[in-house]
């Protein structure tokens, strides 16, 4: 069989750009796959310089084969999209042996943009999409290539036509982009990437949440709309857990209890207590002056379903797969399985706005029957002591904490069967588990409903882009208790004890605690350099606006960017913005490349005669660009005798620069003054005349 | 320099009334170029170029071109020489300094070939054996527009040898009537006595390569090319060699301006003879006005 | 039927909006542009990533996707651009025989600052050519033209078509450049050679055909000079032309005379003259030719040759386009 031949100017293009595009997969993909790729281009070099023949049918059937058993060998699959792109990429490759004809090409380059497409099923950082963009200037260059068959061609132009193809598409994507209407998916896709769950866990034992800050890795970014809230007002809710089973605090719900009294998901009804919420919420949007933040979570990829939000939150704009929680909490619907972007306003003041039913009440005083007495005995003193007042009696456990030789540490030691006594009274060494445990623990044995609110507390304020970092070692845990009258009143025991963990944050109170490694790693080492700071802060800050404004680009973001800039948004008015704002970015496109007659390049000399013509219009003295500057003065001299003299010393200075062998330097100066002489005659006969 | 403003001016006594011609036809020469004269009989050809002779001390030879003319009759003979046993070259009238061709397009192609060829490499080859001609030489031709039957008008790119083509035409009144009191010229013309020496000819010459041509000015010869080639109006636009040669004839209408540079007017006073017999228009025929058409259409100054 | 009538209103409206010329330009009134095949699959593409985008909830896929959109749009224009500015020129002809091919000559000039890359040119029924203009150059193409008929046939519409840059689109324009292509009779063979032979053999030509180099200075020969007598009545009665009086060309001429054919339609005698033309060629044996109304002095060579089947070719034709 004949072999098409790719010109030689566009094969160099399309064996790197098929390269390229598939580069970012093999880093990802099995062992073979790294291999044979690699090994099909280099078949494909050879075949277009003659050294070896183009494979057979049969040849190119086992290796199909051979590719697909590999994809299930190593996925187990042929489907999802990591068996998928792992087949789709040996197929890329295998295509590369298939181009018989120039039709064969094209499709192995549009291929190619597909393939490359997938790269951001795996990576999504600003220099993956520089990176893309970088691979697909080499794709269209080789499609240039190929539509190009002369031998004379050079790969550089190609090159340089399709940057300048590309670059002038940018606006109109970026139009598109910004206005093309989010959909919701159209069939729900299961994303599995590989990776551990992170963050917090449903469950809390002692010693687990310690366990969290070893880790720096970014849990969530925020962002305020106006002041950000000072350090001791930064908790930030992720779930609760109000069954103790005497070690271990989980997060459940009385059995039973339908799901729609714990949870309202939109479009999936509603209950009671969540009417009754949102009308408190209408009721506190309508007065200015109550208290609210609004914020914009970016929270990184946790393999868990919850998000982590001020007190009483409420989702702004579309609120698809958020679910509102009755314990003043958002859930996704669905594991956090990439970066996912959120608006939220937190009320502070709408925490009793769901109120106590019984059920709850006895779901959050149960304490197991047996276990702990001496805490049991502290309770009960305590709360007799302070006469039954449930707010005294809380301020008095954690006075006891602050007056007792408590201890805020890492790295408590291990703790028995009785937790709560032994920690309470034996130990009194521990991290806010511990503290929160116990503090929930008296409160219960005392008759005060409370649980357990584990998230993160805290948070680093990126100057540059005045947002907080919330890390993993800012993960918390502390409790609430009901308090009549006030509804969930946040008690935080650590606080009593490291009041500097709360008030000046985890990374000054790690920075004391923590080994030189993980010093450096939280970034403690940059803060001190200023310049290092503010440089590990911008990089921060582009993140996140990449995470916030491309990644986290969504219905709700758009919709609210719409409203801002429409108004009133309506698909018609869509539409209409996306025509005339097509038309408006190709136009000048579409001018520059069609009426791209460059003028001819000018020197000053002969921008000196234009300039000359131009006065000489002016003054309604019309001469035609035929003319050779002689008959041109001759012409001027005749029409305005007053200025004959002043256009013949013109002329000859004219002559003798632009045409005589040795132009003196300054004849451009003389030639202007001349000019303004002559402007000075014209007008002068102009207006006597 | 004087002494060629005199030669000038003693011409146009004999040839009267057509100074812009005597000094296109003396650029032609100070450029190296052969000059063709297309005009009617009886109007001066002959003796302008007779003039001209006189004028620069040039040996002359005239050549009245028919149909049956062979090469030979242009070029020379070998005859054998019975005496030295060998063949000796009988010198043509080509061996001149200044040829006058008249009636060149009565002769037969290959006739008319042989002195092109001649007139192009300034030598005969004949025999194997190249002959230079003598220095300077110029070529004066003539031919009658009118005159069709019997005759082989010049090819295309036979006319591109001739550097420039002009017409004397009819005399003005005034020439005229002193023509008619002054009686034939032609007598006259033979008895003129030379301005400048041969030397003198050919210093002037070498002088023409001296006068300077900006970039400005080559920019504008050059965007005259490029408009007849692209703008439809001629079947083919000016070659290269017709760009040199307007730079040629430019400068040496420059140096009769006594200026040591071209200017654009240069171009423009040589452009019609220059160009117009080297152009066909596409929409058949010859191009006349071709020149100014192209002088309107392309700015002097970018 | 239906597909006829529409073909005819077709070419009406072309021809109202594009009118023949011997030189055209193309403009936006003469350019076409649609996708290609390939250009519809890569929006194909580009949707389906756009669909991923949204299903991953993917935000750069979905980039991606309008990237391509928005690539293909500018690719319209550049596309466009690459045909648009073109100059096209009618040029000469290469006549064929009928039933053959001939070819026109186009000459494509380019303005100053713009490319004109990989154009195809094709007239109807004939395989296209591929050429491309650089800035201020001028290039000439020379296509082939199916001859279907004797005389002038005409060209019809050039497509000149581009795909240039990218293959996603295909601009192209139809221009009738007023351009026709003459046909010679195709040649039908003959035993009897419809010549008779000159009895005039004296004449203005002769000397001068006989000249070669080899007389140059050579004055002892004299104009007027008669060769030999050839039987001419022997070989007009067809005993064949291998006659020895055929090998030196210097010697006679034949007329191939339309009025010695007996009596048969048109395209036949042509056909046969024509054929003679060829078998004289070949056996280096002067010739003239004899029409109704015309007549071409015996030559002999290329130049004679097609003289010859010019004539047989223009006969009974309307002169018109023949530039050449």
């Amino acid at each position: 069989m004949r072999v098409y031949q790719v010109p030689q100017h566009a094969f160099l293009l399309l064996v790197g750009g098929a390269l390229l595009a598939a580069a970012p997969h093999l880093l990802l993909g099995p062992p073979w796959l790294r291999i044979l790729l690699p090994l099909l281009l280099l078949a494909r070099v050879l075949i277009q310089r003659g050294r070896l023949a183009m494979p057979g049918r049969m040849v190119r059937v086992v290796l199909l084969a051979g590719v697909v058993l590999g994809t299930l060998y190593t996925h187990g699959t042929v489907l999802g999209p990591e068996a998928g792109t792992c087949l789709l990429i040996a197929a890329f490759g295998l295509k590369t042996l298939e181009m018989f004809r120039l039709r064969d090409a094209y499709v192995l380059l549009v291929l190619g943009y597909f393939v490359l497409a997938t790269t951001f099923l795996f990576y999504q950082s600003p220099l993956a999409a520089l990176y893309v963009f970088v691979v697909m200037v080499l794709l269209t260059a080789s499609l240039v290539g190929i539509n190009r068959p002369e031998t004379g061609a050079r790969s550089r132009t190609h090159l340089r036509l399709a940057s300048v193809m590309l670059l002038q598409a940018l606006p109109l994507m970026v139009l598109l982009f910004v206005l093309v209407p989010r959909i919701a998916p159209l069939w729900a896709l299961e994303f599995q990437s590989e990776g551990a769950r992170t963050g917090m866990s449903d469950s809390m034992a002692p010693g687990e949440v310690s366990r969290l800050t070893e880790s720096t890795e970014l849990a969530f970014r925020v962002e305020f709309e106006g002041a950000v809230p000072s350090p001791a007002e930064r908790y930030w809710r992720g779930m609760t857990y109000s069954l103790f089973d005497g070690r271990r605090w989980s997060q459940a719900s009385p059995g039973g209890l339908p799901r729609p009294d714990l949870v309202i998901f939109p479009g999936q009804g509603t209950a009671p207590w969540h009417e009754q919420l949102q009308a408190q919420h209408a009721a506190m949007a309508d007065t200015d002056a109550a208290p609210v933040y609004r914020y914009r979570v970016v929270q990184e990829a946790s393999r868990r379903p919850w998000l982590y939000t001020l007190a009483v939150p409420f989702v702004r704009g579309p609120a698809r797969g958020i679910g509102q929680v009755r314990d003043f909490r958002l859930v996704k619907e669905g594991d956090i399985e990439q970066r996912f972007a959120y608006s939220v306003e937190s009320y502070p003041l709408l925490t009793a706005a769901v109120g106590l039913p019984d059920w709850e009440r006895d779901f959050n005083l149960a304490l197991p029957e047996l276990g702990n007495p001496r805490s049991r005995q502290l309770a009960q003193r305590l709360f007799d002591a302070e006469g039954g007042d449930v707010e005294a009696y809380a301020l008095r456990v954690l006075a006891h904490f602050r007056q007792e030789p408590f201890y805020y540490t890492l790295e408590p030691p291990l703790l028995g069967g009785n937790t709560v006594d032994e920690f309470l009274f034996d130990t009194r060494r521990g991290f806010c588990e511990h503290y929160a445990s116990a503090f929930a623990f008296m409160m219960r044995a005392a008759g005060v409903p409370a649980r357990i609110v584990a998230g993160y507390q805290g948070g680093e304020l990126n100057p540059v882009g005045n947002h907080l970092r919330v890390h993993q070692y800012h993960a918390h845990a502390w409790a609430e208790i009901w308090i009549d009258g006030q509804g969930w009143v946040e008690f935080d025991p650590t606080g009593a004890v490291a009041p500097e963990r709360i008030e000046r944050g985890m990374d000054r109170f790690l920075g004391r605690e923590m080994g030189a490694l993980q010093n450096l790693l939280s970034g403690a080492a940059f803060s001190r350099n200023p310049l290092l700071a503010r440089l590990r802060n911008s990089i921060d800050y582009l993140q996140f606006s990449w995470q916030k404004w491309v990644l986290g680009y969504d219905e709700s973001s758009q919709m609210a960017f719409l409203e801002r800039w429409l108004k009133d948004v309506s698909p018609l008015r869509i539409g209409l913005v996306l025509l005339i704002g097509t038309v408006a970015i190709l136009l000048p496109v579409a001018l520059w490349v069609l009426l791209r007659r460059r003028g001819p390049p000018r020197s000053p000399l002969q921008r000196e005669y234009r300039a000359l013509r131009k006065q000489l219009l002016r003054s309604n003295i019309a001469v035609s660009e035929g003319l050779p500057p002689r008959a041109v003065s001759e012409t001027v001299a005749r029409a305005c005798p007053a200025a004959a003299d002043a256009i013949r010393a013109w002329v000859s200075q004219y002559e003798q620069a632009a045409y005589a062998e040795h132009a003196d330097a300054q004849a451009l100066q003389r030639l202007r003054r001349l000019r303004r002489a002559l402007r000075w005659r014209l007008r002068r006969s102009a207006l006597s005349g | 320099m004087q002494k060629l403003h005199d030669a000038l001016e003693r011409v146009g006594k004999v040839v009267l009334g057509k100074d812009e011609q005597i000094r296109l036809a003396v650029a032609c020469m100070l450029a190296r170029g052969h000059l063709l004269i297309e005009d009617l009989p009886g109007m001066g050809k002959t003796t302008l170029a007779h003039a001209l002779s006189r004028i620069f001390s040039l040996d002359y030879q005239r050549v009245q071109f028919t149909s049956d003319m062979l090469p030979a009759d242009i070029l020379g003979v070998s005859v054998f020489d019975p005496d030295s046993r060998r063949f000796e070259l009988r010198k043509g009238p080509v061996f001149t300094q200044l040829l006058l061709a008249d009636e060149i397009n009565r002769a037969t192609p290959k006739t008319q070939s042989a002195l092109l060829e001649a007139m192009e490499e300034r030598q005969v080859t004949q025999d194997g054996e190249s002959r230079p001609l003598p220095q300077p030489f110029f070529v004066v031709a003539t031919q009658n527009p009118l005159d069709q039957g019997g005759t082989f008008p010049l090819p295309e790119s036979q006319l591109d040898r001739f550097l420039m083509r002009i017409s004397l035409g009819y005399p003005a009144p005034e020439a005229e009537m002193s023509l008619l009191r002054a009686g034939d010229l032609r007598e006259r013309a033979l008895d003129m006595s030379p301005a400048l020496t041969v030397a003198e000819l050919m210093a002037l010459m070498a002088e023409v390569e001296q006068v300077h041509a900006s970039e400005d000015l080559l920019d504008y010869l050059q965007r005259l090319l490029e408009h007849s080639r692209g703008c439809g109006w001629f079947t083919a636009g000016l070659s290269p060699r017709a760009g040199l040669g307007v730079l040629r004839a430019a400068r040496a209408w420059a140096l009769l301006d006594k200026r040591k540079y071209v200017i654009p007017e240069d171009i423009q006073a040589v452009l019609k003879p220059v160009c117009e017999h080297r152009l066909q228009s596409a929409s058949g025929g010859t191009a006349g006005g071709a020149a100014s058409r192209l002088l309107e259409a392309v700015p002097v100054v970018r | 039927m239906a597909t006829a009538g529409m073909r005819s209103l077709y070419r009406r409206w072309l021809d109202r909006r594009m009118p023949a010329a011997r030189q055209q330009q193309l403009t936006q009134r003469r350019i076409f542009i649609l996708p290609t095949g390939y250009g519809v699959f890569f929006m194909v593409i580009a949707g389906s990533l756009f669909l991923g985008g949204i299903n991953y909830e993917n935000n750069l896929i979905m980039a991606l996707s309008f990237l391509m959109t928005s690539l293909f749009m500018i690719a319209i224009l550049h596309t466009f651009r690459n045909l648009s500015g073109l100059v096209l020129r009618a040029g000469r002809m290469a006549p064929g025989f009928a039933g053959t091919d001939g070819a026109l000559e186009l000459v494509l000039h380019a303005g100053d600052q713009q490319a004109h890359t990989g154009l195809w040119l094709a007239y109807p029924g004939a395989a296209p050519e591929e050429v491309s203009v650089s800035p201020g150059e001028e290039k000439n193409v020379w296509l082939s033209v199916p001859l279907r008929r004797r005389g002038y046939n005409r060209a019809g519409r050039v497509r000149i078509e581009s795909r240039y840059p990218l293959g996603l689109l295909r601009a192209w324009s139809l221009l009738d450049m007023d351009q026709a292509c003459l046909g010679w009779p195709r040649p039908l063979a003959s035993e009897e050679c419809p010549a008779g032979g000159g009895e005039q053999l004296q004449g203005q030509y002769a000397g001068r055909q006989r000249g070669s180099d080899d007389f140059q200075g050579l004055r002892s020969y004299q104009e007027g000079d008669s060769p030999r007598q050839v039987d001419w009545k022997a070989y007009a009665a067809g005993r064949g032309l291998h006659s020895k009086h055929f090998a030196d060309p210097a010697e006679g001429w034949l007329w191939l005379d339309w009025s010695l054919l007996p009596a048969m339609d048109t395209e036949t005698r042509l056909g046969r003259l024509a054929w003679w033309v060829l078998a004289l060629e070949q056996r280096q044996q002067r010739y003239g030719l004899r029409l109704p109304g015309t007549e071409l002095p015996p030559a002999l060579g290329a130049d004679q040759r097609r003289r010859a089947l010019d004539m047989l070719g223009l006969y009974g034709e309307n002169i018109q386009g023949g530039e050449h």
